[in-house]
C-alpha cells in the first residue's frame, strides 16, 4: 500500500504516536515519583545515582539490555538493514556473545571491588582501586568529555525520532508555525528547523524532569517498561511482516532479485499557480516517461555530477569518486532496456507556496528560484511494474475512472494530476549498480564505495566493537556495580541472551521484508521504522498497535539519554565536587547538588542540540570506541591482575585514548576527513586502540614498583582461614 | 607521582602468589577462571560466524549472482543461516550451561558505603595535623 493512501496511514499512525508519547510521558512521571520516595531514608548518593545495590533479575537485565539498545537499535540498525539488505545478518552476529561478554567479563568483579571501596561511580572504583586521586581525575575527565558530547549527539537523535514519529500530525505542524513565528519574533536561532525545536523541546522536558526527580531507580524502572515495549514491538511486528510478504524464502527471493535504486534530484511542476500553499510529502510517487527521461538525462547530466560531488565528497576517495562520475556519463546505455515509465519517490517533504508553480528558494541575490526535490528512483523491473499497478489502481479508484482510461494519458502528468516532472538528474550506486544478488551476498550494496558495505575486515572488528568493547562502556560498568547478588547476575545474563536473540536477528528479518514492501525510502531510512509499524498494522486491521511499535524507538533512545545524563551528573557531583573539593558536605547539600547538576547538565544538552554541530552519528561512534580504548585494558587488568599499578593504569588510559584518536588523526590528514580515520590493515581504531592500551599497561606495570600490599590484600585476598 | 603511598609496604609476590597469611579471594578466584571461559566461546563464535559467511557469502569482484541460483535454508541465505542463526542459538545454549551450571554463586560482601569518603577525610585530617 503506497501513494495515497500510504500518506493517508502515515496520518493515522502518527496520532497514535502522538498518543503514545503522551501516555509515555505520564507513565515516566509517575515511575520518577515512585523512584524519588524511595529516596527517602536512604544513602542518598547510592540511592539517587546507584540505586543502592539492590538491583533484582528484571530490572538489571532489563536496564543493561535497554541502555545498551540505542536508539540506534530501532532507527539506524532497521535503516541499515533496509539499505544494504541481508549482510546486517554478519553485522549484528557479534550480539550472540554480547551478553555472556559485556556482562560476565568485569561484572562479579567491579560489583565486589565496588563494595569493598564503597564506590558510587566509576571513577570511585578506579580512584579508590589504586587510592590514586589524580587517576580518578583523569578518568573523570575523560568521561565528562565524551559523554557530554555524547549526550548532545541522543538528545538530536531522540528529537529527530520524535519527529519522524510525528511529522503528519497537524497539531505538531501548528506547534512548529507558532514556534517558527516565536524565534523569528526573537530573532534566535534563525537557520532551526522550528518543527525540531519543538520535538527536541518536548524530548527534553519528559527527559530531564524525570530523571533529575526519580534519580537511578527511575531510569531504571522506564528502562524496564522501555525494554518491555521494545520486545513487543519486535515480536508483533515478525509475524506481521512474513505474512504480508509471503514467507521468509519470498522475500528472500526478491531480495534477491533486486538491483540498488538511483539517487538525485528532479523538479516537480504544478500546471497552475497554487491557490493555497501545497506540500510534496515525502513518499509521494513521481512517474517520468522513459524518453522524457533520456532527454533530461542528457541536459542535466552536468546537474547529476554536481549532486555527486556533493554527496561524495569528503566520504569517498577521489578515486571512487572519478568511478562514480565515469559510470553517469555510462548511465544512457544501460537504462535503455528498461520499463517505459521510470518511477520516482519523493525523499523529503517540500512546500510549493501559494501563487507559485514549484519548489522555491531563496538565492543569494534574494530572489525566488526553482529549487529541485531529492528524488530516489526504483530500477528493479518487477518492483516498477508492481508499484506502477497499485498506483494505477488507486488513483483510478479516486477518480471514478478505468485504468485504460487513466494510463491512456500523457505518463508525466497523470499521476497527482495537477503535478508533473522534469530536469531528472539520478545517479548509481559505486557498489552493485544494476546487479541483482547485492542484497542477499556479504558485502551488499554501497552508495559511496567500491568495497562494498561491509568488507572482512570489518566484520573481524565488528566482533571487537560490539562484543569486547561493549564491556568497557562506563555507562555499562555503572550499571554492574548496581545488582544485588552473583544469583541475579547469572539469571540477567541468562534473559539478556534470550532478549537480544528475541530482537537482533528478527528485525534483520523483518526490515529484510520492508524492503520488498515498501520500496524506494533509501534516501530516509532512518523513518523506516514508524513506516513498517504503520503499515504492518493497518493492513492486519490492527492500525490501534502502531502506537505500541511506534514506541520502541523512542523508548530506546530514552532509556539511553537517561543513563548518560545521570552518568555525567554523578561525575560532577562525586568524582569532582564530593571526592576532591569538599568531602564532609552535608547530606542535604549533596543532594539539591544533584539535583541541580543533573538540571543543568540536561538543559546544557538540549542547548547544544538546538544547533548541533555536523557529524553527530559520526561522534555517537568516535566516542563509544574512544571510551573502551581508553577504559576497557585499565579497568579489566585493575580487577584481574594484582601486579598492576596505578603508572601502568594511568598509561594505558592515555596510550588507548591517543592511539585511537592517532587513528582518527592520521585518517584527517590522508582521508581528508576527520570522520573517516586511517585503518590500519582494514581494522576499525578501535583494535589498535585496545591493543596499545592492553600492551602499555602491564608493561608500564611490570617496569613500575609492585603496588602497595595493603591494596593486594584488600582486593584481591582474603586471611587464609 | 601517581597515587598516595601512604603505606607504603611493597607486595613481594604480586601477581603470582597471595601475601603471607592471605589466600585468593575466592570470588576473585572464579571470576577470573569464568573469564577465560568467556573468551573462549567468543572466540569460538567468531571462528565460525566469520570464516564461514566470508567462505559463502562473499563474492570476488567482478563476479556476479543469478537470483534463480542461489541457495536458502528455513528462506534464509544458506551463509547467513549457518553462518549466524545456527551458531546464535548455539552461543544461547553456551551462555545457559554457563550461567546455570558453571558460573559460580559467588558472595559479593557487603557494601561499604561510605568507606572511601571516610578514608579521604582522614587522610586529610592528618595531613593537616603534620603540617
Amino acid at each position: 500500500m503506497e501513494g495515497m493512501s500510504a500518506t493517508l496511514l502515515a496520518q493515522s499512525g502518527s496520532n497514535s504516536a502522538l498518543f503514545t508519547f503522551a501516555l509515555y510521558t505520564m507513565a515516566v512521571f509517575v515511575v520518577a515519583w515512585f523512584s524519588n520516595r524511595l529516596l527517602q531514608g536512604k544513602s542518598f548518593l547510592s540511592e539517587y545515582f546507584l540505586g543502592s545495590r539492590s538491583l533484582g533479575m528484571w530490572a538489571f537485565a532489563l536496564t543493561f539490555a535497554a541502555t545498551s539498545a540505542s536508539g540506534g537499535s530501532f532507527t539506524g540498525f532497521p535503516a541499515k538493514i533496509y539499505t544494504h539488505g541481508w549482510i546486517l545478518a554478519l553485522w549484528i552476529a557479534s550480539y550472540m556473545v554480547v551478553p555472556i561478554c559485556s556482562m560476565g567479563l568485569l561484572a562479579k568483579r567491579i560489583n565486589q571491588v565496588a563494595r569493598i571501596s564503597g564506590s558510587i561511580t566509576v571513577p570511585d572504583v578506579i580512584r579508590d582501586r589504586f587510592e590514586s586521586r589524580w587517576l580518578g581525575l583523569l578518568a573523570t575527565l575523560l568521561i565528562v568529555f565524551f559523554v557530554s558530547f555524547n549526550l548532545v549527539a541522543q538528545f538530536k537523535a531522540g528529537s529527530l525520532i520524535l519527529q519522524a514519529l510525528l511529522r503528519d500530525v497537524e497539531m505538531y505542524h501548528q506547534a512548529g508555525v507558532g514556534m517558527g513565528v516565536m524565534k523569528n519574533s526573537l530573532g534566535w536561532w534563525p537557520n532551526v528547523d522550528p518543527e525540531y525545536l519543538v520535538c527536541l523541546f518536548a524530548f527534553s522536558v519528559a527527559v530531564i524532569a524525570y530523571t533529575t526527580y526519580g534519580g537511578f531507580h527511575a531510569v531504571v524502572w522506564t528502562d524496564v517498561m522501555q525494554g518491555v515495549v521494545m520486545v513487543l514491538g519486535v515480536l508483533i511486528m515478525l509475524p506481521l511482516a512474513l505474512w504480508q510478504v509471503g514467507g521468509l524464502e519470498s522475500a528472500s527471493q526478491r531480495l534477491a532479485e533486486m538491483t540498488p535504486p538511483r539517487m538525485g534530484t528532479c523538479f516537480v511542476w504544478l500546471e497552475h499557480p497554487a491557490k493555497q500553499e501545497i506540500r510534496v510529502p515525502a513518499g509521494q510517487w513521481l512517474a517520468v516517461s522513459r524518453d522524457q527521461y533520456l532527454a533530461d538525462f542528457e541536459t542535466f547530466l552536468p546537474e547529476a555530477e554536481n549532486t555527486i560531488k556533493k554527496n561524495l565528497q569528503g566520504k569517498s576517495t577521489s578515486a571512487e569518486l572519478e568511478t562514480a562520475l565515469a559510470e553517469l556519463r555510462q548511465r544512457p546505455t544501460h537504462i535503455a532496456a528498461g520499463p517505459d515509465t521510470i518511477l520516482l519517490r519523493v525523499a523529503k517533504t517540500r512546500v510549493i507556496r501559494q501563487g507559485s508553480v514549484t519548489v522555491e528558494k531563496l538565492s543569494a541575490s534574494g530572489s525566488r528560484v526553482s529549487d529541485p526535490v531529492e528524488v530516489v528512483e526504483l530500477t528493479t523491473p518487477r518492483e516498477i511494474a508492481e508499484q506502477l499497478a497499485r498506483l494505477v489502481q488507486e488513483e483510478s479508484q479516486r477518480r471514478g475512472i478505468t485504468e485504460a482510461e487513466l494510463t491512456s494519458r500523457p505518463t508525466v502528468s497523470w499521476l497527482k494530476c495537477t503535478m508533473s516532472t522534469t530536469d531528472v538528474s539520478t545517479y548509481d550506486y559505486l557498489f552493485g549498480a544494476a546487479q541483482p544478488g547485492r542484497y542477499y551476498i556479504a558485502q551488499g550494496p554501497k552508495l559511496d564505495s567500491l568495497g562494498g558495505f561491509f568488507p572482512l575486515s570489518l566484520a573481524i572488528s565488528f566482533f571487537f566493537m560490539w562484543a569486547i568493547s561493549g564491556a568497557g562502556q562506563p555507562q555499562n560498568m555503572v550499571r554492574l556495580m548496581a545488582f544485588n547478588s552473583a544469583t541475579t547476575l547469572r539469571r540477567s545474563m541468562f534473559t539478556v541472551a534470550i532478549y537480544y536473540s528475541l530482537i537482533y536477528f528478527p528485525l534483520v528479518i523483518i526490515f529484510c521484508c520492508a524492503r520488498v514492501l515498501s520500496p524506494g525510502m533509501d534516501a530516509e531510512p532512518d523513518g523506516i521504522m514508524p513506516h513498517m509499524a504503520v503499515l504492518l498494522t493497518t493492513a492486519s486491521g490492527n492500525p490501534w498497535l502502531a502506537g505500541l511499535l511506534i514506541a520502541a524507538p523512542f523508548a530506546a533512545v530514552m532509556s539511553t539519554v537517561d543513563s548518560f545524563l545521570l552518568m555525567v551528573s554523578s561525575a560532577l557531583v562525586r568524582d569532582l565536587y564530593q571526592r576532591n573539593i569538599n568531602p564532609q558536605v552535608s547530606e542535604r547539600r549533596i543532594k539539591w547538588m544533584s539535583y541541580a547538576s543533573t538540571f543543568v547538565v540536561g538543559f546544557c544538552a538540549m542547548y547544544g542540540a538546538i544547533d548541533p554541530p555536523q557529524f553527530l552519528q559520526d561522534i555517537i561512534v568516535y566516542v563509544g570506541s574512544g571510551l573502551a580504548a581508553a577504559f576497557l585494558a585499565p579497568v579489566s587488568l585493575s580487577l584481574y591482575w594484582p601486579r598492576v599499578t596505578a603508572s601502568g593504569v594511568m598509561s594505558g588510559m592515555l596510550a588507548g585514548f591517543g592511539a585511537h584518536l592517532g587513528m582518527y588523526l592520521l585518517g584527517w590528514v590522508i582521508n581528508g576527513s576527520f570522520f573517516k580515520p586511517y585503518q590500519l590493515l582494514d581494522f576499525d581504531p578501535i583494535l589498535i586502540g585496545l591493543l596499545v592500551s592492553f600492551i602499555t599497561v602491564p608493561l608500564v606495570s611490570l617496569l613500575s614498583p609492585p603496588p602497595p600490599e595493603h591494596l593486594v590484600r584488600k582486593y584481591f585476598c582474603r586471611p587464609k582461614s | 607521582m601517581v597515587g598516595t603511598m601512604s603505606k607504603t609496604t611493597m607486595h613481594k609476590t604480586v601477581g603470582n602468589m597471595p601475601p603471607d597469611g592471605y589466600e585468593w579471594d575466592p570470588t576473585f578466584r572464579n571470576a577470573r577462571r569464568e573469564t577465560w571461559v568467556i573468551l573462549g566461546v567468543w572466540g569460538a563464535c567468531m571462528l565460525w560466524s566469520v570464516p564461514y559467511c566470508y567462505l559463502n557469502g562473499y563474492i570476488t569482484a567482478g563476479q556476479s549472482v543469478n537470483p534463480g541460483d542461489v541457495a536458502y535454508v528455513w528462506g534464509m541465505p544458506k551463509w547467513a543461516f549457518f553462518g549466524v542463526f545456527v551458531p546464535w542459538l548455539l552461543a544461547d545454549v553456551a551462555t545457559t550451561v554457563f550461567c546455570f551450571w558453571y558460573m559460580a554463586d559467588d558472595n559479593l560482601g557487603e557494601a561499604h558505603e561510605g568507606a572511601d569518603l571516610e578514608e579521604a577525610i582522614a587522610e586529610d585530617s592528618s595531613t593537616e595535623a603534620r603540617r
